[in-house]
């Protein structure tokens, strides 16, 4: 009987090709290393996820949220055509993109989360995923949205994406945008970068273990000082959101 | 006029501060009053530039006075565009130097990134003529791009001479608790390697991404005394012996040689003179590198190398940590960060930690005459201090 | 209609400006206002220029292209530039057109291209 049920309820996946794994130097000097996962490495992904729902800044939360569901619901087959790379420094997690195929020809473009700021791994690894789209896959165009404003700028007006409008993104119905393959051969050269092979040493430790994020986004030092730096007198906004009421009586 | 001293400094973390403006300003203040002794003050002046429009509050000074406890003490904002800092410290001196007060508290905060960075960067370029430039759409990185392509043609500046002072700076920031910027960079990440240029993208050719200093919050202060105070508060002796200042054409464009910084030149002779010393005094000294071209730019229009050879300077190491004159021990604005109306006065704090001995790893080894320069506008304000270690 | 982009010539002593300031740089004897609008020229050479890529969020371009042009009468201006491949020293052309839109307001300036 279960096994019924789950043959209903479980997506059946279309073969894609898998997304050749590359690397790159970044500006401090490190490697990164960008490559598909499977579900198997999903669970330790979880791990360094969850943090993020706290933090309230850039809109980390929401992005937190919601990658936290697209894996989840990779893992638990509950998604269809999903996909997960991510950019990895000596084995260290720096960045999560995801996205996943609406039919052979159209993909749909999820998240992209950098766990490791000030180098530009976020641009790197959104940069991937439309490499992994157009190229690999052969699709014709990918839909995006951004939900901060510095996604808007660096990816909507710097390579001057088509708008689809009439389209509503799966996250959360706004209007979408779209990179079409012309597009993409138009920006080729500062997107498509890397180096593949990736070295045989390099790849079996990225592959090893996804280590957790050296520097990731931290909730603020002192929660009621950033609750009074959000205009909030009464310091309950953050405190709720965490489901956790801290202080007991009166508070600045 | 009376002699001028420092007798506290406090400083925040430089990068993003979830405390509001006020509290930025008011945390290096108690840092610098725990510094000096002291629990009351005379007069406070606050430096900022974007308190009414990017936080929406004016009157920022009664504002930061009253969180500090220190009401009756008179209090006003000082802004002058990024150079506010330095012209809040100015003002401090001539408090102390007039004899009307015994001790000034100088405060600079800025909370940039209580706005995204678009909102930013449009902020920024308020600062530029309103009918002959912002209407343009100009930026600060653009002018300071227009700057870089004519210094680079006149005096062979290139953009490996860039990345190398935002490799140093770097590398001091490391060196830096208070730096915004704690990641080492390396030529071959922002220029050479294949992927440099994705690494380093144009911001406004032929300025990089790493040409530009950060967009940062932060807080830092200083208190001024005189000579008498200083005795009864036992520190040591850092005086304020020269500052300078010069404006030049709010238009860019109306300069007669748009490779000179004038407003540089003008300030850094001025404090030299009321200081009683010259540029081949100095042994440690804070530039205004909100872009990587301005610190080699700064280092001849004040007089250490000649003009259109600091590239040269640089590239022979006279400029890092270990150097002949180390500039940017910090961090400057590229690694330390830029947080705008506390810049100059995150300078003041720096040379006075060097001048003090304090500065830990980054200690310019028997640093006795330090130098500032503080940079407003896109030069058309400029002011230079000059900092001496007695005793 | 050709729009222009106006100098300021002192009415005491003939000193052009642009941009505008209420005394005059050279004789400093002008009462406020006292300056002859001048239309500035449209042809000119390139001193300087750059594109920038970070743009504030009413331009919804990758690039804008900008440029200080110097005059034959010696003043300069700084303009959009409508020109693929810049070079230092090229004879370009200005037109005056909108160069900014700002919520509601329409901006106008020169925006020059190769001559």
């Amino acid at each position: 009987m279960g096994v019924d049920l789950e043959k209903i309820l479980r997506p059946i996946d279309s073969p894609l090709a898998p997304y050749p794994p590359k690397f790159m130097t970044v500006a401090s000097g490190e490697t990164l290393v960008i490559r598909q996962v499977d579900r198997d490495e999903i669970p330790t992904l979880l791990l360094a996820v969850e943090p993020l729902l706290h933090v309230e800044r850039d809109f980390y939360d929401v992005v937190a949220a919601r990658v936290y569901a697209e894996l989840l619901g990779y893992y638990r087959h509950r998604m269809q055509d999903e996909y997960v790379l991510v950019g990895q420094i000596d084995g260290h997690l720096a960045a999560i993109v995801n996205g996943r195929t609406v039919n052979p020809k159209l993909g749909m473009s999820l998240h992209t989360l950098a766990l490791r700021r000030g180098l530009r791994i976020g641009a790197h690894c959104f940069a991937a995923k439309m490499e992994y789209h157009i190229d690999i896959l052969g699709q014709d165009e990918v839909l995006i949205v951004a939900e901060s404003p510095i996604g808007f700028r660096r990816w909507m007006i710097e390579y001057q994406l088509e708008k689809r409008f009439e389209v509503a993104h799966e996250l959360g119905g706004v209007p979408s945008y779209a990179l079409t393959k012309a597009l993409f051969d138009r920006a080729r050269s500062s997107l498509v970068v890397g180096r593949r092979p990736v070295p045989p040493d390099l790849l079996a430790q990225a592959q090893a273990a996804i280590l957790p994020p050296t520097d990731p986004p931290r909730p603020p030092a002192d929660l009621l000082a950033a609750t009074r730096a959000m205009y909030d007198s009464t310091g309950t906004a953050l405190l709720l959101q965490r489901g956790r009421q801290e202080l007991e009586g009166g508070h600045a | 006029m009376r002699e001028v001293y420092v007798a506290g400094i406090g400083i925040t973390s430089f990068s993003r501060l979830e405390y509001p403006l006020a509290e930025i300003a008011a945390y290096p203040a108690m840092g610098a009053l725990r510094d000096a002794g002291l629990k009351k003050i005379d007069q406070v002046y606050v430096a900022n530039m974007g308190s009414a429009r990017i936080n929406n509050q004016t009157a920022l000074a009664s504002a930061v006075v009253d969180t500090l406890g220190l009401t009756p003490a008179g209090a006003e904002r000082i802004e002058n565009g990024p150079a506010s800092g330095a012209s809040a410290v100015k003002q401090g001196f001539l408090g102390v130097a007039s004899g009307m007060y015994e001790t000034v508290l100088v405060t600079g905060c800025e909370r940039m990134r209580e706005v995204n960075n678009l909102e930013a960067t449009d902020f920024v370029a308020t600062m530029t003529h309103p009918l002959a430039e912002y209407i343009y759409g100009v930026t600060l990185p653009a002018h300071a791009a227009m700057f870089t392509r004519l210094y680079m043609q006149k005096y062979g500046v290139t953009a490996r001479h860039l990345g190398m002072v935002a490799v140093k700076n770097h590398a001091n920031a490391m060196k830096n608790p208070f730096a915004h910027l704690h990641q080492p960079i390396t030529l071959e990440g922002i220029l050479d390697s294949p992927e440099a240029f994705t690494n380093n993208p144009y911001v406004a050719e032929p300025l990089r991404f790493f040409d530009c200093c950060p967009v940062s919050d932060g807080g830092a202060a200083v208190i001024l005394a005189s000579k008498e105070k200083m005795a009864e508060l036992g520190k040591p002796l850092v005086r304020l012996a020269g500052i300078g200042q010069a404006t030049d054409t709010l238009a860019v464009f109306e300069r007669p040689d748009p490779t000179d910084l004038l407003a540089v030149r003008g300030s850094a002779a001025a404090a030299f003179a009321m200081a009683g010393l010259t540029p081949a005094d100095v042994q440690v000294a804070e530039l205004h590198d909100a872009f990587t071209i301005l610190e080699i730019a700064e280092s001849e229009e004040a007089g250490f190398f000649p003009k259109g050879q600091g590239h040269l300077a640089l590239e022979r190491g006279e400029t890092a940590l270990g150097g002949a004159l180390p500039i940017n021990p910090s961090g400057g604005l590229k690694g330390k960060g830029h947080p705008v109306g506390a810049t100059g006065v995150g300078q003041v704090h720096e040379i006075v930690t060097q001048l003090r001995g304090d500065a830990g790893e980054r200690q310019v080894a028997g640093a006795r005459v330090g130098f500032t320069c503080n940079f407003g506008g896109f030069g058309n304000n400029v002011i230079s201090m000059v900092f001496v270690r007695e005793e | 209609m050709e729009r222009q982009i106006y100098a300021y010539a002192c009415r005491r002593c003939g000193a052009l400006h642009y941009p505008f300031r209420m005394v005059c740089r050279e004789c400093g004897e002008n009462g406020p206002h006292e300056f002859d609008p001048v239309p500035l020229p449209k042809e000119g050479t390139l001193l300087t220029f750059t594109f920038v890529h970070n743009l504030p969020a009413e331009y919804e371009v990758a690039r804008l292209g900008l440029g200080v042009v110097e005059f034959a009468n010696g003043l300069r201006m700084l303009g959009q530039l409508d020109i693929a491949d810049p070079k230092l020293g090229m004879k370009v052309v200005g037109e005056v057109k909108v160069v900014r839109q700002e919520a509601y307001a329409r901006r106008y300036g020169m925006v020059f291209r190769a001559a």
